[in-house]
């Protein structure tokens, strides 16, 4: 069996509030193969966008191990978890979080940016291209749409061509249709790059698109179904 | 039903009450409390406490001034003129109203027995009603008249510095007195003097039978005079009729007249002038906090976007938005204007308290309601002219940004009567500014530069942006990111280039101006500048004196000119009170001035108009005068001067003007007579020694020795120690205006934090995010540094050019002072403009840092 691209192993996750310990991930164990499409569901409060946190190296674990791509992220210091992101891992946001300073072809070229590529423009503007924006490059996100601007952040994801994509509510701040056509578009570009994709979500409907579907409650992962393949 | 539900109702049950909703919606806003106007309050309030604190400061002293009046004149009304005595008529006219005390005060050589040391030492004479006010006290509780029939009395100093005591003798000029006492402290020694050396007390009668008042000295004979009857002391309208009877019966005498109700009307000049220009800089302030006022009313109107857009689909009028904006905004700019008086009252109190010893007036701290008047009328017009506008597009929201996910910048322009209000207070600030000065042009210059330093830095703001977006993307992604955070639409450009720039070119200027005035004043003098000059040389002794000087020393320089001290009356046949001249040439009809004559054109001098009188000339008396001052005063060729000298009037008739350099300090002379003009005179003369340059200090000491021991009765003046004690009294007042230009980038300061608060979240963000998109800490930093460095620099680039022009056109147009391109200023000034950026920057950075991704991330 090959190496999985996420390995949790009794992870735990524990914050400090003015109310005592809060215990939010509470000894999960999960792994992810390479390629697979997972969907987190669970409700509010259930762990679900802190364990995205948790794979992200966004927010340290408080116990347990946590290897993604191979590396463990508890050895990792901020700037070697900042590495990992950027050699790795594609992260979209429910709230889209566009540098609002930044045109959209220089968002997407950030990450390329920060990898020192020099052709991180080139591949910005064909991956807008491709997720419908070639006419709105040179536009600043407060000039787009909620849809476009997540569009841009689904290229922005991209633009590394990670092995993980991590997605925490990508539709949750969009009308009906425009999140159908994001969907699809998160899922056309997850295959057309063979990228691992961990999608956090609320909607059934988008957690049957995943080959693989983990329920949360209260810190504990309380199912883990993987679909039949399809014939 | 929403809080803004229930308002709109209220505006439609209760329109009989307009004006009370406003104000009930607005106290119902603010139950929020100041969140987000810290830096409004603190701008308001440093502004109006630096005014308040300056009106207080320089009443405190003018009333310290006034309410000392008759111990620092010695008495109700006090006269004073220089070389002549009162005749007997006089005296008699003197005598009329009340007791009089006579006195006199000139510069001479204290020295000891065997001439081994000598100093410059003030030399005063008193009569045995010395003093009519207050006390002469003396060390040991000493008797003054006792003392005074035995010798003279001297400061503590003079003692020090000959190595003398008690029970010694001393020279003074050529006569030989035991010291009988010691001064521990002089009622009325106030005003005479601007300290070249200690005083030494004697009697007049001694002094006249010493022969030190000769015809011809440079002596300022003084009367004081207290005034008869009961309640004299109090009654002003008493004292008024008594100056009045005296200048009446005394016009024509040359005499300088002060009461005790404006003892010196130099010094309360001087102080209106100080408060008056240092005001202007705390307005300054005020107007450079305003950028922060406009900030915080912009980042409030766009916090409440919502809520205005509630309202008006709730069916808020316009107006009824912008009253209740206003009526918060009026609000806190009172907190800020309390704040500010309160600090404004404490500060003379303070400082009296931490330096009031150290003044030479004793200041009367009280609380003057027209200074917190007029600071807090200041700081209300800034508040409004810079909340105005932002207020104005509040009114200006539209409902439909309820409808939209995204609030773009929105570019409303506030309506005309907004945009007109705005300009009229600004147009209100600068009037109040231009015509409660005694300068006008110097405030209206000043309202000027101030508007044109503005508008530069708002200007360059908008440029820096248009050109970071429209520059390349560069390769390496921190200083692409330092770029699109610079060009970002609503960043933080704007606000640093125009509180930073604004608040350095003030400290520059000031910086350079000082510098310059500093330099001028004790750099190194000009090659051809004289080491001493010499009082009180007898015309039998100049001969004498001149062969010794340059047998002693061969190579020495001497120049020699005859001098009297005279009063200018007449201009063109018009009392000098009844001209209005210049506030720069006021000077020159103020007091006496140094007048001499010559039968060539004097060194130094150029003729620019008119003819040179011939070496025989004995027709109408002529004179020549200084072109610039003519041209102030409004004379001309042709006109008649008439100057008081020795007690009488000469007039005489312009024949000539002449250029002169005064920087050289050789002996110059705004007048010089021909001969025949002041031939019956008795004159001393002065001189100036320039000794050869490679003359040692050991030389010098004992070329004075040797002409202190032939000439006892010639003052020496050290041109370098007169130089370095003006430059004592220069430099207090040069802290004065330092710390109130130092306030200004204060202010700047303020404004800066408070716009690096407002984005921080914003730039945590982004942070945050770059972090999620694999930058490491350093990038982050490092963008950081490039950003705040490069707006640092370029706006104190731009600050220090703007800086130094208003510096270079104060120095050469007002002041006169050669421009000097000081390095350290300068410097200094890029230094504290990287320093504060860099600084409060660096602060946010940290916390931006040391952030948890997580919170940002999920809530937003």
């Amino acid at each position: 069996m090959t190496t999985p691209i996420i390995d949790l192993r009794q992870l735990n996750l524990s914050l400090e509030s003015r109310a005592g310990q809060v215990d939010i991930l509470r000894g999960v164990d999960l792994q992810v193969r390479a390629g697979q499409s997972v969907a987190v569901l669970g409700p509010s409060g259930s762990g679900k966008t802190s364990l995205l946190m948790v794979i992200a190296g966004l927010e340290p674990a408080t116990g347990g191990k946590a290897l993604v791509d191979g590396q463990d992220l508890r050895a990792l210091d901020e700037d070697g978890l900042a590495k990992l992101r950027g050699q790795s891992i594609g992260i979209v946001f429910q709230s889209f979080h566009l540098v609002p300073t930044m045109t959209a072809v220089e968002n997407v070229a950030l990450p390329l940016e920060f990898r020192g590529d020099d052709d991180a423009f080139d591949v910005a503007t064909d991956l807008l291209k491709e997720v419908g924006l070639g006419h709105r490059l040179r536009h600043f996100p407060a000039e787009l749409s909620g849809g476009e601007q997540q569009r841009v952040a689904i290229a922005r994801a991209l633009s590394t061509r990670p092995k993980l994509i991590l997605a925490d509510e990508p539709t949750g701040n969009l009308d009906g249709e425009t999140g159908r056509q994001i969907v699809e578009l998160l899922f056309s570009l997850h295959e057309r790059f063979n990228a691992t994709l961990v999608l956090v979500t609320h909607d059934e409907h988008l957690a049957q698109r995943c080959g693989r579907t983990v329920r949360m409650s209260d810190g504990l992962i309380v199912s883990d179904t993987e679909a039949e393949p399809a014939l | 039903m929403t809080e803004t539900a229930v308002e709109a109702r209220l505006t439609q049950e209760q329109p009989t009450r307009p004006l009370a909703l406003p104000l009930r919606l607005a106290v119902r806003q603010m139950r929020s409390g100041f969140d987000g106007f810290i830096v409004f309050i603190a701008c308001v309030a440093l502004g109006v406490m630096v005014i308040s604190a300056i009106g207080g400061l320089a009443s405190a002293l003018v009333t310290g001034l006034e309410s000392q009046g008759r111990q620092i004149i010695g008495g109700d009304i006090a006269l004073s003129r220089m070389h002549a005595r009162v005749t007997e008529a006089e005296r008699a006219s003197l005598g009329s109203i009340g007791v009089v005390s006579e006195s006199s005060t000139m510069r001479s050589m204290a020295r000891t027995v065997d001439g081994a040391e000598q100093l410059l030492a003030e030399l005063k004479s008193v009569d045995g009603s010395y003093p009519l006010v207050g006390q002469m006290l003396l060390k040991g509780g000493k008797d003054l008249d006792a003392a005074l029939a035995n010798g003279v009395v001297v400061e503590p100093i003079l003692l020090e510095r000959l190595s003398l005591s008690v029970g010694d003798q001393v020279k003074i000029g050529s006569a030989e007195f035991t010291i009988s006492g010691v001064i521990e402290k002089e009622p009325d020694g106030l005003l005479d003097r601007l300290t070249y050396g200690p005083r030494v007390l004697v009697s007049t009668e001694k002094l006249v039978d010493a022969g030190l008042a000769g015809p011809g000295t440079l002596i300022r004979w003084r009367y004081a005079i207290a005034l008869k009857g009961p309640g004299a002391d109090e009654d002003l309208e008493a004292l008024e009729a008594a100056r009045n009877k005296l200048k009446e019966k005394l016009s024509a005498s040359g005499f300088t007249i002060v009461d005790r109700s404006n003892p010196s009307p130099q010094v309360s000049r001087t102080l209106e002038r100080l408060r008056q220009f240092l005001t202007l800089i705390g307005l300054t302030a005020l107007i450079i906090g305003g950028v922060g006022i406009a900030n915080a009313v912009g980042n409030f109107v766009d916090r409440r976007r919502r809520t205005i857009a509630t309202m008006k689909s709730l069916g808020a009028s316009n107006r009824l938005v912008l009253s209740i904006f206003m009526a918060q905004i009026l609000a806190i700019t009172i907190v800020g204007i309390a704040i500010g008086l309160l600090g404004g009252a404490l500060i003379p109190g303070l400082l009296k308290a931490l330096y009031g010893d150290s003044l030479p007036i004793a200041p009367v701290v009280s609380v003057e309601a027209m200074d917190l008047m007029v600071a807090a009328g200041y700081g209300l017009l800034v508040a409004l002219l810079f909340s105005l506008w932002p207020l104005g597009r509040a009114e200006q929201i539209s409902p439909t940004v309820l409808f939209r996910d995204q609030v773009g910048e929105g570019s409303a322009f506030p309506r005309l009567p907004i945009v007109l209000a705005t300009a009229l207070i600004a147009l209100l600030l600068a009037v109040i500014a231009v015509f409660s000065s005694d300068t006008p042009h110097i405030a209206a210059y000043f309202a000027g530069a101030l508007g044109a330093t503005l508008m530069v830095f708002y200007g360059l703001g908008f440029l820096v942006v248009w050109v970071a977006r429209r520059l390349p993307r560069p390769k390496t992604p921190e200083l692409a990111i330092a770029l699109s955070s610079i060009a970002a639409p609503g960043g933080l450009t704007r606000t640093v280039v125009l509180s930073l720039g604004a608040g350095l070119s003030m400290l520059v200027a000031v910086a350079l101006t000082d510098a310059s005035l500093v330099r001028e004043l004790t750099g190194k003098l000009p090659d051809n500048a004289p080491d001493y000059f010499m009082l009180d040389i007898t015309r039998g002794d100049l001969e004498g004196f001149e062969k010794l000087i340059i047998k002693k020393a061969p190579g020495t320089q001497v120049q020699t000119a005859p001098m009297l001290r005279g009063r200018l009356v007449q201009l063109g046949g018009r009392n000098v009170e009844e001209l209005k001249v210049p506030a720069e040439a006021e000077w020159a009809l103020r007091g006496d001035r140094g007048i001499t004559y010559s039968a060539d054109v004097p060194d130094g001098s150029r003729i620019v108009a008119g003819e040179w009188w011939p070496e025989d000339y004995s027709g109408e008396p002529l004179v020549s005068f200084e072109k610039d001052l003519a041209k102030q005063l409004g004379v001309d060729i042709g006109d008649t001067v008439t100057v008081n000298v020795l007690g009488r009037d000469l007039t005489a008739k312009i024949a000539n003007l002449r250029a002169l350099d005064w920087e050289s300090l050789s002996i110059n002379f705004i007048l010089v007579f021909s001969p025949n003009t002041l031939a019956g005179a008795p004159t001393n003369y002065l001189a100036t020694v320039k000794l050869p340059r490679e003359t040692s200090l050991a030389k010098e000491a004992s070329v004075m020795k040797s002409l202190a021991k032939d000439f006892p009765a010639v003052t020496a003046i050290r041109v370098r120690d007169a130089v370095d004690s003006f430059s004592k009294v220069f430099e207090r007042i040069m802290v004065a205006i330092r710390v109130a230009g130092s306030v200004t980038l204060v202010a700047g300061a303020l404004v800066l934090a408070g716009a690096l608060a407002t984005a921080q979240r914003r730039r945590i963000l982004d942070a945050v995010i770059f972090k999620a998109l694999g930058a490491t800490r350093f990038r982050i930093l490092a963008a950081h540094a490039v950003e705040y460095l490069l707006l640092a620099a370029l706006t104190a680039f731009f600050a220090i050019g703007l800086g130094g022009l208003a510096a270079w056109i104060a120095l050469s147009q007002v002041i006169d002072v050669p421009f000097y391109l000081s390095w350290t200023a300068i410097f200094s000034a890029l230094g504290v403009s990287i320093a504060l950026v860099v600084t409060l920057g660096g602060l946010g950075t940290w916390q931006v840092l040391k952030a948890r991704p997580v919170p940002y991330l999920k809530s937003e």
